[in-house]
């Protein structure tokens, strides 16, 4: 579904060359719910931009169903870490998971049934009306969230989406995700520095190493499907996944 | 029922103490230029009939509106154009920041040599002096779009034209309000300087006109009526400001609750 081959990003300005990203190579599968994990600051976020067509690589590149991606492909959705700067503020939540639909030329009716689906399917059906500044900070990712789904994409890119919501918060949106993802068959690449929520979410997790970025390792997470944030985070298997991811991203803060 | 009352009483209050002031202080005034404010008064229905609002005051008003709205039109559309640019801008910023520092009022002289002495020239000047500050907020606004809101309309293919009705425009309008409202303070300003050059009608060549004729109450009438406008027109402004602008005020008081 998804190939990333070589993909490399470099950042020149004001005499400074930085390597964000030097080689990263992987591919997620259709329907797969895939976390990218990696010491703050080592190009996440760049690799996420890449694939998802906002930066264009150095070299390398993405695929996208076997077509290369050069600008945002319309078959991908994106959630930013940033919900209060990423929803519109002079529309109501309706109209926000509306206006991607309209460039999709789609008929009024679909457009409504599929914004209500999605308000729906996050738990915010009586909040269309609703300016975003109005809800929590939970309640606007939630509106994120809502409005990549009404686009019905086939990939879906989250960019550390939960980073800047209180814990509680954070445990109902992780299992919102999940829930979706299991719903609807979408294929996810989820980037986030939280260990935790890494081996929670993913079927598999990627570790990646400190700036400039490889792959460090890839790591099935073989817990059963129905997780929940009680029993999930208390077996032995959660916490010797959670060991290792975390032991590897010690070793790539020490850079070995 | 209570604040609003209270309000009403605050908003009034100061007023009538000016003109409570104004209306002792020169009461017992034999001095020509300024006259007891009860002679003023007592003048002002006979000097503003119908007729002659219909034609002094429609023509200003209309000549203001007519220039306001080009001025407003071309402003948005060169802001954009080069706030969105990086070339353009840094192309235009020298001349623009010269146009800026011209006074309008000089051009007068100007206009008339290409645009007449009629309708045209006056709406010339009003807007060749209310273009700049909607001009230049635009540019302003238009280019602090947020980064991420950018992102999030490029990542969901949202472009053209409707990138600038449903992101650039509505996110920059803030700045083009500010913009558009000290345009028009100078809008009024030109309305008035305008007619005081070759004009036939309007408020401000009538006011000329009583100044020149010795009737110094009757121009007081005419500085009162000027005043009134402005002050109407300020209102209308801030009641459309308030409509378009809502969600931008909402998220400021949000914005101060939770910082």
């Amino acid at each position: 579904m998804l190939d990333v081959h070589g993909l490399r990003k470099v950042y020149e300005g004001s005499g400074r060359r930085t390597e964000a990203v030097r080689d990263l190579t992987f591919t997620v599968e259709a329907g797969e719910l895939v976390c990218l994990v990696g010491p703050s600051g080592c190009g996440k976020t760049t690799l996420l931009k890449c694939v998802g067509g906002l930066l264009s690589p150095t070299s390398g590149e993405v695929r996208l169903a076997g077509r290369r991606v050069d600008g945002p492909p319309p078959g991908t959705a994106f959630v930013f870490q940033e919900y209060g700067r990423s929803l519109f503020p002079w529309m109501r939540v309706g109209q926000n998971v509306e206006l991607p639909l309209k460039q999709k030329k789609l008929s009024r009716e679909r457009r409504r049934a599929l914004v209500a689906d999605a308000l729906e399917s996050v738990g915010l059906a009586d909040a269309a009306g609703a300016y975003p500044w109005q809800l929590s900070g939970g309640m606007q990712q939630r509106v994120a969230i809502a409005r990549a789904l009404a686009y019905e994409p086939e990939v879906l890119l989250m960019d550390e989406p939960f980073a800047a919501v209180d814990a509680q918060t954070r445990a109902d949106l992780e299992d919102l995700v999940r829930r979706l993802w299991r719903e609807r068959g979408i294929t996810i690449l989820f980037v986030t520095h939280d260990i935790d929520e890494a081996v929670y979410l993913g079927e598999r997790v990627i570790v990646l190493s400190a700036s400039p970025t490889v792959v460090r390792e890839q790591l099935k997470v073989d817990l059963p499907d129905g997780r929940d944030q009680v029993h999930t985070r208390v077996s032995p298997r959660f916490a010797e996944l959670r060991t290792r991811v975390y032991e590897q991203i010690q070793a790539a803060k020490r850079g070995r | 029922m209570r604040p609003v009352l209270l309000r009403l009483a605050f908003a009034v209050a100061l007023p009538a103490v000016l003109v409570a002031v104004w209306w002792v202080a020169s009461a017992g005034s034999t001095n020509v230029y300024w006259p007891p404010l009860r002679t003023i008064f007592g003048a002002f229905p006979d000097v503003w009939t119908g007729e002659r609002l219909r034609e002094d005051v429609l023509p200003s008003v209309l000549r203001l509106t007519a220039g306001y709205t080009v001025a407003a039109v071309a402003g948005v559309a060169l802001g954009t154009v080069i706030g969105s640019h990086r070339r353009v801008r840094a192309v235009c910023e020298p001349v623009l920041e010269f146009l800026r520092a011209v006074p309008p009022p000089v051009l007068v002289p100007v206009i008339m040599l290409f645009a007449g002495i009629g309708d045209t020239m006056k709406i010339v000047v009003i807007a060749s002096g209310c273009v700049w500050p909607i001009l230049l907020n635009t540019v302003e606004g238009v280019r602090a779009v947020d980064p991420v809101l950018a992102e999030t309309a490029r990542s969901y293919g949202i472009r053209g034209a409707a990138r600038l009705r449903d992101v650039v425009l509505r996110s920059a309008s803030p700045q083009i309000f500010a913009g558009l409202r000290q345009a028009l303070s100078i809008g009024i300003i030109l309305m008035v300087i305008s007619e005081m050059f070759a004009a036939s009608n309007g408020l401000g060549f009538t006011i000329v006109q009583f100044q020149r004729g010795f009737a110094i109450p009757d121009m007081w009438t005419g500085i009162l009526l000027l005043g009134l406008l402005g002050f109407l027109l300020s209102v209308l402004f801030r009641l459309v400001e308030r409509r378009v602008l809502g969600w931008y005020h909402g998220l400021r008081e949000a914005g101060r609750r939770s910082p």
